[in-house]
Formats: structure tokens, sequence, C-alpha cells
């Protein structure tokens, strides 16, 4: 494992898992993720998104495997907690401190605390800084969240579903604000979210969890780039298995209905080829998102 | 850190703080004018006559001043309650615990210092408050038995303060709900308290045993001790304890059971006639320092095991 502030990875695990009693919350999972990259973490609900991030921020610890965060363990010294910026689901915060308190609690605890940056941050999005968190909206504690983990200069930014509890304008707001500060230096992101959409405009980088194992970690150009849709008649799949993974067939009587992934372009005329969005891949993986056409012309020749 | 500890717990130390002020001042009011009538009425009966009925001349307050006293008996369980408690179960319960622990710095220096001001604040207002009802009981003390309100003066308060806090902390270290963790608490601490008072106190030093005759009764007994037993001892030294069954009667006595015709009907002549005595077993005041000493040195040493416990609980085990 790469390790040294160089690393060029900014999270690095190898056949991690985590057991609760005798549940594998996370199970056989080996990601490597460069940095820089906003990565879009996401899978079914259980699939071991908080537990994974739990554990590469250092707040639990895994039962197998290895993984490096910055190129170091996770572990309890101020130097790596400051390097990790991370906000939890439903944004924890004291609910009778003010935002400003919690800008004062973050300085007196980290080193390097940019107060300014986040108070002109929340300035700027008319976050009463004031008021007890408990009385705020909760695009504007999720801003306070946001702003706090910002605050300390994180260079790896860990966001547990920040925006599933948002209106359509408080999660646009708070994405901006992540993207700006993505754009300003040298930070990495890993965000969980069911939000596919959302994902598709900040992301560049996307990480599956489905079935506790990691399905896909890569960029989400080569996936757009590797994935293509195929079209074409009903056929035995055996030899085209040959060539290409098949990741989802959709087979109705008459046609055929392929998610596949292909190194090289596919030659055989008879498929009609169309490029996939990244949720279509990404329901493709997760075993779900049955695509509408095949049932539309199965349902229409039932009714004949 | 500590200001962190202050922006959270700021309120609760000014509230402590305040209740302190008004206990103080409302025990030196009352105990002032106790010592001083203590004082009169002492050089009054030495120049006149005995001074065995001094107790009656003592303000003692009212009903109300001395309830407060004996009520100082519950604060280390509010401690345990609202200091111990909640501070790692608040923090679990809101997930704040997430926030604070990926800050700057390291988890078990967190909780070194919250673990560290709670008992700190728990000391301090303890140790203040045993000094304060102790000088207060000071008349009483030289009167009465001091075995009686053992639990209020001395060094025991300040231990059992430690000890509350430190058991509320635990318990809120494994239960991480406020709710379910004050209810433990208090469970605990007061099972805990009767427990050693009942069946451990009695027993920090083998309780001094003296025969009595049955026919001038405890008279005998050293004044202000704390009386452990009392029974009825054979002439073979078999102890019947303190109830006799019908057929363990002599034969002379039997007759005379049940007693008629108020007393005990001649009971208690008839059995010293026969042979029996008395025996009281009890703790003599001069020991009373000894137990103070023994049971705050048990309830410190609770303390230091479930701060440990807490440690590696919190340390340990995943957030």
């Amino acid at each position: 494992m790469a390790s040294g502030s160089g690393s060029t990875t900014a999270i690095t695990t190898k056949g991690l898992g985590k057991r609760y009693g005798s549940l594998w919350a996370l199970q056989d999972c080996t990601i490597s993720v460069p940095r820089g990259r906003v990565t879009a973490l996401v899978g079914p609900n259980g699939a071991g998104k908080t537990t994974l991030l739990r554990m590469l921020v250092g707040l639990s610890r895994p039962s197998t495997g290895e993984l490096a965060v910055l190129g170091r363990a996770p572990r309890q010294d101020p130097e790596f907690l400051s390097s990790v910026g991370y906000l939890a689901q439903d944004v924890p915060l004291y609910p009778r401190l003010s935002a400003e308190d919690h800008l004062r609690l973050g300085a007196h605890l980290n080193e390097g605390w940019d107060a300014d940056g986040a108070r002109s941050r929340l300035a700027a999005l008319h976050v009463p800084t004031d008021r007890p968190v408990a009385t705020l909206s909760g695009g504007q504690r999720a801003q306070v969240g946001l702003g706090l983990a910002l605050a300390k200069r994180p260079r790896l930014l860990l966001l547990d579903e920040p925006v599933a509890a948002l209106d359509p304008l408080a999660r646009r707001e708070f994405l901006t604000t992540l993207t700006e500060a993505v754009a300003d230096g040298d930070l990495s992101v890993m965000l969980s979210s069911h939000l596919l959409h959302d994902l598709e405009r900040v992301c560049d980088h996307v990480l599956l969890l489905s079935s506790s194992r990691a399905q896909i970690c890569e960029d989400i150009d080569d996936l757009l780039a590797s994935h293509r849709m195929l079209l074409g008649r009903r056929r035995d799949l055996t030899d085209i298995e040959r060539s290409l993974t098949v990741i989802k067939a959709t087979q109705t009587e008459r046609q055929t209905r392929l998610l596949v992934r292909c190194d090289g372009p596919v030659l055989d005329p008879s498929w009609e080829i169309t490029e996939v969005g990244l949720e279509d891949i990404i329901l493709g993986y997760m075993g779900q998102g049955d695509v509408p056409l095949g049932g539309h012309l199965n349902a229409l020749e039932e009714v004949r | 850190m500590n200001f962190m500890i202050w922006r959270l717990h700021g309120n609760q130390a000014y509230f402590a703080a305040a209740a302190l002020v008004v206990l103080t001042t409302i025990l030196l009011v009352t105990g002032s004018v106790m010592a001083h009538d203590y004082a009169v009425a002492l050089a009054s009966c030495g120049a006149t006559s005995s001074c065995a009925d001094i107790g009656s001349f003592l303000f003692r307050g009212d009903g109300a001043i001395m309830d407060l006293v004996d009520l100082t008996l519950v604060t280390p369980l509010l401690f345990g309650l609202f200091w111990g408690a909640p501070l790692l179960a608040k923090e679990f319960e809101d997930g704040t615990h997430s926030l604070a622990w990926t800050q700057g710095v390291t988890r078990a220096r967190w909780l070194r210092t919250n673990v560290m001001w709670a008992l700190l604040a728990a000391a301090v207002w303890g140790a203040a408050m045993a000094a304060l009802v102790t000088w207060w009981h000071n008349p009483e003390n030289a009167l009465g038995a001091r075995f009686g309100t053992f639990d209020v003066q001395g060094f025991v308060p300040v231990a059992y303060s430690l000890f509350g806090v430190a058991l509320g902390i635990a318990v809120g270290s494994v239960i991480r709900r406020v709710l379910p963790a004050l209810a433990t608490t208090l469970a605990l601490f007061l099972a805990i308290r009767v427990a050693i008072g009942i069946y451990l106190r009695p027993h920090y030093e083998t309780p001094v045993a003296k025969l009595y005759s049955l026919l001038n009764g405890k008279a005998g007994q050293p004044a202000n001790s704390w009386a452990i037993s009392n029974s009825i001892v054979g002439p073979g030294g078999h102890n019947y304890g303190d109830q006799f069954s019908l057929n363990e009667l002599p034969k002379g006595c039997a007759s005379i059971f049940p007693g008629k015709g108020g007393g005990d009907g001649g009971m208690s002549s008839c059995l010293a006639s026969h042979g029996f005595h008395q025996l009281v077993t009890f703790q003599p005041d001069t020991r009373f320092w000894a137990f103070q000493g023994i049971e705050a040195a048990i309830f410190v040493v609770l303390a230091a095991a479930l701060i440990g416990f807490t440690f590696w609980r919190v340390l340990s085990r995943d957030a």
C-alpha cells in the first residue's frame, strides 16, 4: 500500500470487511480512489456505505482487511483527524449552540481552522450564525455541517447522505458549495447519496456497493465509455458472453436487451447499440432498474 | 477542549454554583445560631445544674432546615443523574459524538477532559457540601450519635459524589440514550449505596459485644455508639436472637407468656433469674472516622473502576 503524504490515492482498501455480530455490513472490499476525485458512493440501503465511511474516518474499526486514507491507516492522532473532514448522516450538531458557537468550538479543537472561510460561505447563503442550530432549516443545518467539515481544510471530505433530507433548492446550494470547495484546492471527496442525478452533476468517480461488496470503483467517464446497451432479436447469450461482460440481460419473447461492458467496439451488426447513462449503469449493477421497453412489448403481446 | 466543555456545560455549572450559594447561606445562618445556642446552654447548665438535657435547649432550625440537611444525602445521586449519565449518553443520542470525535483532538483526550471536569465538579461540590454539613452538625455531634448522620458528613459525601458521576458516565457509555441511562444510574446507585450501607458498613470492624442484665436494659451501652444487634443469650451461651418461640422458654417462664397486665408481665425478671442475659453488639463512637475512611475508600475505588471501564469501553470499541 502507498504510504506518506505524497500518496497518489485518497483511499485504498484491501479485503476490507466489517462484521456486526454474525452479519457482514461490508465484505471483501478492495478499492482504490485517486486523489482529487469527487466520488459518488452509491448502493441500496444496507449496502455498507455508512460502514465504509465510518471506517475511513476512524470512528469504527475494520473486522478484516486493510485500509489507507491519504496513504495512512486511520488512527487517533490530531494530524490524521485534521486531514479528514466528515459529515455524518442527519448532520449531527449541538442543538442549543449556534453556528458561530460551533465555529468557535472547531477553532479550539483543530489546527489550521478556517473560520473566516466558513463564516463568509454561511453569510453568502444567509444562514443565521447567531441562533441555536435547532431553529435552523434542514438546508441551513446541512450548510453549517458542511462549513464545519470544510473549515478543517481537509484533504479528504467524507459526506454521508448529506442532501437526503433537503429540498431541491437547498440541495443545489449544498452541492454548489461543495463544488466550489473542490475547485478551490487539493481536496478529494466521497459522498453517499441515493440521488443519482445530483451525484452525476458533481461527481467524476463512482463507487458502487451492493450486497455488502464493491461492484464498481472507477471514473464516471471510463464507466460511460465502456458500457453500452445492446438491443436486438432474442437469442442465446452464450456467444456474446465470450467477448463481452453482460451486466444485465432483459429478455422478452422477441427481444434481448443487454447492458454490457466492452473494452472495444461491438462488431456484431445485428445489435442496435446505444450509449447508456450513469443511472442505468448503476441500476444495472444493482440488479434493478427494469428498463421499460421489454416489459412494454411483453404487455402488448399479452394483450394481443 | 476546555472551551468546549464550558460552552456545552457552562449553564449546569452556573446552576450548581447558585444552588451551592443558597445552601451555604441557609446552613451558615442556622448553623451559627445553633452553635451560639449550644455555647450559651453549655455555659448556663454548667453553672446551674446537670447538662444532661442540654439537647432540648438547642436550636435545630425548624423541620425544613433539618430536612434540607438530610436531603444533601441525595446530591451525589443528582450528580450521577445530571452530570454523569448524560455526559456520554447525550452525545450518542444526538449523534454529536461523531462530530466531536472527528475533530483534531483524539478521542482519548476528549474523553479525559470531559471525565476530568465532571469528576472535579462533583468533588468540589461534594466537598463544599460535606464540609458545610459537618460543621453544621458540630453541636449535635457533641451531643448525640454521629453514626445516625454518617452519610451526610465527613469524607463520604465526596466519595459518593465521585462514585455517582463515575457510575452515570459508565452507564451512559453502555446504554447510549439519556433516559434509560438515567433510570439505570438511579437504580444502580441506590442498590449499591443501600447494599453497602446495610450489609458491609456494620462489619468494617468487628462489633464490640457486651452482655447486660435483662433487668437494667441497655443502660451500660456506651453513649453515642451504633447498635448493631440485640439478642437474648441463655445460661448455656445459646443465642436466641431477639425473639423466643414458646417452646424455647424455660419451664418456669412459659406460664407467664404472653404477659398480662402491662409490661412484659415479669418475663424479663423471670428470664434473668434463670440466667438469661441480653447481648448487645455495637460500634463505638470512637470508630466514626475510621468507618468514614473505609467507606470513602470503597466508593473511590468503585469510582476509579467505573472510570477505567468507561475508558476501555469508549476507546477500544467502535463509536
